[in-house]
């Protein structure tokens, strides 16, 4: 047989352990899956979507309500945008608890990081393509928070926003980045990170004298989860397309009346509760990023996970790393939680 | 190698990286005077509001599109921003004062904060009866 593309991903046979549900909670493959149909219901997407402030709303009613299965693309475009952000904080998560970032795989543990923020930058500008009321104050907010930074602030601001104040010119850079220069850029990252998983051997497991478990699986046992594992997806996103369909508000009009609460989008609801507590750029920009640099220096400067103990969750070698992870994770969670009250 | 002189193989490793270095510096600067460049009208500072006459002694007249609360108290016409100091949500007018909807300030009535995280009390705006008795209003 010709090796292919997908036999570099299939090797003949691999550990059982690598392949085990319970163990590696097929995130990454999942991520790969959300990314194909993210790619294809978004060039659907293109044909109807005009990224002008005046027809955003119409060209998405359109899209949602004349087109046949335009909403179904709409909505599954959506479903797996927010999957993904979902995955991509299991997936490190995972690897994190099971201790599998330890040498080799340090470097492709920060090319998924690179891929998280990715995922959220591009689910943001997703979001704020819809431009309408429910995104409004989520993108004053954000691009306002900018300007706080010192020295390079403004001009970040122009060069994100294209003007003063949020308009045509920002919702033609937010389409320009959204589908074409962050999509190029997670493409990228996407084929890298894959790459660089055969190259450090695959999921994390114990070296061979090491395994307690020597079983092996071959690659139509893999391709057999796999597909699986494709369609239980399928049927959840499916299932979530047909019954909750992906908002969209009236159209932004510089009249519209204040409303009660704005609330930024879920994975950002954290954020915008920290805001309450007062310096913006301390708490919108500064510590966000502080957890980002913690999160992608854990495999630098935490004690390492040992081999023999790779494979399994909660190894002992790198306890610390768990618990300071868990902590963030948490007060993140906690965080969105409190934003998620009614305003008092 | 070991003595002070520059091989010339290093002479031109060297050269090379700085002559690359020095293309990429400035490839992103033009990239940033590319990117940084707003090319859409700057939004109105002026606006008119009509004959002075439509906003009665003791009225509070809500303009959105400035957004503003035009006031009308014995000591003449004045308004108020209803942008919010913080990070620039729309301020709501309430009985006891404004409230923001992003991250909770709270304003009184004459715009000083009430409760944080906004730090600056909302900005008054200038506004002038012309001679033909008609209201403007300036927003810098
Ligand atoms: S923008 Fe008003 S409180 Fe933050």
């Amino acid at each position: 047989m010709r090796p292919s593309f997908f036999h570099h991903l299939h090797p003949p046979t691999i550990p059982a352990r690598q392949a085990r549900l319970r163990y590696t909670l097929a995130a990454g493959g999942l991520a790969v899956f959300l990314v194909l149909i993210l790619g294809i219901t978004g060039i659907l997407e293109i044909f109807y979507y005009i990224p002008t402030p005046t027809e955003a709303g119409n060209s998405i009613q359109t899209l949602t309500f004349l087109v046949p299965f335009g909403g179904l693309v709409r909505n599954l475009h959506f479903w797996s945008a927010q999957f993904l952000v979902i995955v991509s904080i299991v997936h490190p998560l995972r690897v994190i608890l099971t201790g599998a970032y330890a040498p080799p795989r340090q470097f492709n543990y920060l090319l998924g990081m690179g891929l998280l923020v990715l995922a959220i930058l591009l689910d943001f500008s997703g979001y704020v393509l819809r431009w309408d009321e429910g995104i409004r104050w989520a993108l004053v907010t954000g691009t306002n928070l900018l300007k706080s930074i010192p020295l390079i602030g403004n001009a970040l601001y122009t060069i994100l926003v294209g003007g003063t104040q949020p308009g045509l010119a920002t919702l033609i850079r937010f389409y320009g980045w959204h589908i074409f220069g962050m999509t190029l850029a997670a493409g990228i990252l996407v084929a890298w990170h894959i790459f660089r998983l055969r190259r450090d051997g695959g999921i994390a497991v114990p070296p061979p004298p090491l395994r307690e478990d020597q079983t092996r699986i071959t690659r139509f046992e893999l391709l057999r989860r796999e597909i699986l594992a494709m369609l239980l997806a399928s049927t959840a996103l499916l299932l979530l397309s047909t019954f909750a369909p992906a908002p969209l508000a009236a159209p932004i009009t510089a009249s519209a009346p204040a409303s009660e609460t704005a609330r930024a989008p879920w994975f950002f609801l954290w954020v915008q509760q920290m805001l309450k507590l007062g310096n913006p750029f301390f708490w919108g920009v500064v510590v966000p990023l502080a957890v980002l640099v913690l999160f992608s220096l854990i495999p630098y400067i935490f004690p390492k996970p040992v081999k023999p103990e790779l494979g399994r969750w909660f190894p002992k070698s790198n306890r610390i790393a768990q618990g300071v992870a868990l902590f963030i994770l948490l007060s993140i969670i906690t965080l969105t939680l409190l934003a998620l009250l009614p305003a008092s | 190698m070991s003595n002070r002189t520059l091989s010339r193989r290093d002479f031109l490793k060297l050269a090379s990286a700085a002559i690359l270095t020095a293309s990429g510096l400035l490839g992103l600067e033009g990239l940033f005077r590319f990117l940084n460049t707003q090319t859409e009208p700057l939004p109105p500072t002026e606006f008119d509001l009509g004959l002075a006459s439509n906003y009665p002694p003791g009225s509070r007249t809500l303009l959105p599109d400035i957004p503003a609360l035009l006031l009308h108290a014995q000591s003449g016409y004045s308004a108020i921003s209803l942008v919010c100091t913080h990070l620039g949500c729309s301020v709501e007018s309430k009985p006891e004062g404004f409230a923001c909807p992003c991250h909770g300030s709270r304003f009184d009535p004459q715009g000083n904060v009430t409760r944080g995280p906004a730090n600056k009390p909302l900005r008054s705006l200038r506004v002038e009866v012309t001679s033909d008795n008609e209201l403007r209003l300036y927003t810098t």
